[in-house]
């Protein structure tokens, strides 16, 4: 059981090359943080992996079998995405939106243990209390931790699910202020206890070096760099990635902190 | 969560005992009245339980020959409309969608149209198939102009309202100019076929197109009502829906298909019967929730028991002359679209 692994796999768009063939394999049980520039390729990248796209070029593989070989359903077993925004112009409660992370677990009408899990993950990203409101009354920040607590449903961790499972996240964070940015990510930082690797994309870098344990720098569609630790990331690096210069020192955590300038 | 589901069957039972009451009022008024013991002895007669007296067999004629068939026929297409709306709703992911919008029905009259006109000339070919002819073509223009408003609306990845709008009333005008100028072209007893199009009606209802358009509809039906949590999850939009174990290509083209073959089987037989699919689906939505598990049942059941309740309207309005429902529905419809759209609107903008 080896995960999802990309093998020179490439993606391109009316001969636009926007994913050049990267090979790449994601830390099992780690937060693994995908950095670069907008436009960058960086969700392109994600839904490669995750089975979305199918790649123009290579192959992605789960556990050694080609990814497009899987069913749907077995494969949103194995994996979740939370897009950038869900907008839903539908008059359907928190609930319910949690509850579709549970449709690949039943076929016709849920199980008690998937109320309980849709309990479980309301419960944890502190949303139980709106669960019979309307969706689309949510503020954007409470949309976003309801789609959270949706794809957090979809692979919960329980004996019936193969690990190791795959959670990719586009920017969780982007629309939250800050507050609720480190809430998500204390939460994040928390999935792979339960066995889930994260494959998360984030504009802070400071953000991504305190939570992170594996960085994939991308530029234009190439894999520029991977660390697996902030304290090896150079000034050069992040020249070389986002055009900034960045000065920096390691805090007492061992944390890689940057400052930036153009 | 047990007990909302009890609820959604209990509502699906409500909506069905009402349909039931609303087919008796709907068999027994009309040019012909048949009072509801007279109804009884009819089923009875068939039943083989009781003869009837022999002053009795011409009601009986009328009654199983002109009535029997347009309640049934306007109960199907009722459902028909309703479960449409329900579902274009979900695949545009847009709760302002219905077949007379998205060019389904208007396509289909075209495509129908072209038969009564050229079915012994250009379009001889579809000779071989008899009557069927006129549901087929319906079937290919209702599906090509669902398909190309589709397509424009849904063009940037999420359904673009204005898109949507727009590519509705451009394919409209063009499906309503091509039938205009098949009316225009035609000698008179087709150009009579075609105009009544426009202005639906279950007058012409017999036995031979109602089955048609039961047997078409009943599986179809039942395989849509299956798709409850495939809408569901196209609610997220199609990139979450296929996160999740959905196929949406694969989805959104099935379902367009079944839809447009009802659609257009009924339009085909009745015409043109605007905002029917786009009231039902939005009140069931009001009334309880936008779940399709819910949703699809409830718009089926209430899409034929406003139907039945529309045409006895239409029956006895301007009696003894009849009303075509289509002027109903739309006289109706059109200002609570107006309503859905400007409260759609107003909550986007917010």
């Amino acid at each position: 059981m080896t995960g999802i692994v990309l093998d020179q796999a490439s993606w391109s768009a009316g001969g636009t090359p926007i994913v050049a063939p990267t090979s790449l394999a994601f830390a099992p049980d780690k937060v693994n943080v995908i950095l670069g520039p907008n436009g960058a390729g960086k969700s392109t990248l994600m839904k490669i992996a995750a089975g979305r796209l199918r790649p123009t070029g290579g192959r992605v593989l789960l556990d050694d079998r080609d990814i497009f070989a899987i069913g749907a359903k077995e494969l949103a077993l194995r994996r979740a995405f939370l897009s950038q925004h869900v907008e839903i112009d539908f008059a359907i409660t928190v609930e319910e939106v949690v509850l579709m992370g549970r449709y690949p677990h039943f076929a016709r009408a849920p199980g008690h243990e998937d109320r309980r899990i849709v309990d479980a993950a309301l419960e944890l990203v502190g949303m139980s209390a709106r669960r019979r409101q309307i969706y689309p009354t949510l503020s954007g920040g409470e949309q976003q931790r309801v789609q959270l607590a949706r794809v957090l449903a979809q692979v919960w961790d329980d004996t019936a699910t193969p690990a190791p499972r795959t959670i990719f996240l586009d920017e969780p964070v982007a629309s939250l202020d800050i507050h609720h940015q480190l809430q998500i990510l204390d939460l994040i930082r928390t999935l792979p206890a339960r066995r889930c690797s994260i494959v998360v994309t984030l504009h802070d870098l400071n953000l991504a070096f305190d939570y992170g344990d594996r960085f994939v720098f991308l530029r234009d569609g190439q894999v520029q760099a991977i660390a697996d630790d902030s304290v090896d990331i150079s000034p050069n690096l992040i020249r070389q990635v986002f055009d900034v210069s960045a000065t920096g020192h390691n805090d007492h955590a061992g944390k890689r902190v940057l400052r930036f300038h153009l | 969560m047990a007990a909302r589901h009890r609820s959604w069957g209990q509502i699906h039972l409500l909506l069905a005992c009402a349909l039931v009451a609303a087919v008796l009022l709907s068999l027994s008024i009309g040019s012909f009245y048949f009072s509801p013991a007279q109804i009884f002895r009819f089923v009875g007669h068939w039943l083989g339980l009781a003869p009837i007296a022999p002053e009795e067999a011409l009601d009986l004629n009328v009654f199983a020959t002109l009535r029997v068939p347009r309640v049934l026929l306007c109960g199907v297409t009722g459902a028909t409309l309703g479960v449409s709306g329900a579902l274009m709703q979900g695949l545009f992911r847009n709760p302002i969608v219905e077949p007379g919008l998205a060019g389904t029905s208007s396509g289909a009259a075209l495509g129908a149209s072209t038969v009564f006109v050229f079915g012994n000339t250009a379009l001889a070919f579809t000779s071989p198939l008899g009557t069927a002819a006129v549901p087929v073509m319906a079937f290919v223009g209702g599906f090509l102009a669902t398909l190309l408003v589709y397509r424009i609306a849904t063009l940037f990845g999420h359904t673009d309202v204005l898109a949507l709008l727009l590519a509705g009333i451009a394919v409209n005008a063009m499906c309503n100019a091509g039938t205009g100028f098949l009316s225009y072209i035609a000698r008179d007893p087709q150009a009579r076929n075609i105009t009544f199009w426009n202005l639906g009606t279950f007058t012409t209802a017999d036995w031979r197109g109602t089955l048609l358009v039961t047997a078409i509809f009943l599986p179809c039906l039942w395989f849509i009502l299956r798709r409850g949590k495939d809408l569901n999850a196209l609610m997220l939009g199609e990139d979450d829906a296929a996160f999740i174990g959905f196929d949406p290509d694969k989805l959104v083209f099935r379902l367009l298909i079944l839809n447009t073959l009802i659609v257009s089987v009924a339009t085909a037989m009745v015409g043109v019967i605007a905002f029917v699919g786009l009231i039902v689906p939005h009140m069931m939505r009001l009334l309880r929730s936008s779940d399709y598990r819910f949703l699809l049942p409830a718009s089926a059941l209430f899409g034929a028991l406003l139907m039945e309740a529309i045409d006895v309207v239409a029956r006895i309005v301007i009696r003894p002359a009849e009303l075509p429902v289509g002027i109903i529905t739309a006289l109706i419809g059109a200002p609570i679209f107006l309503w859905i759209l400007l409260a759609y609107r107003r909550r986007i903008a917010t």
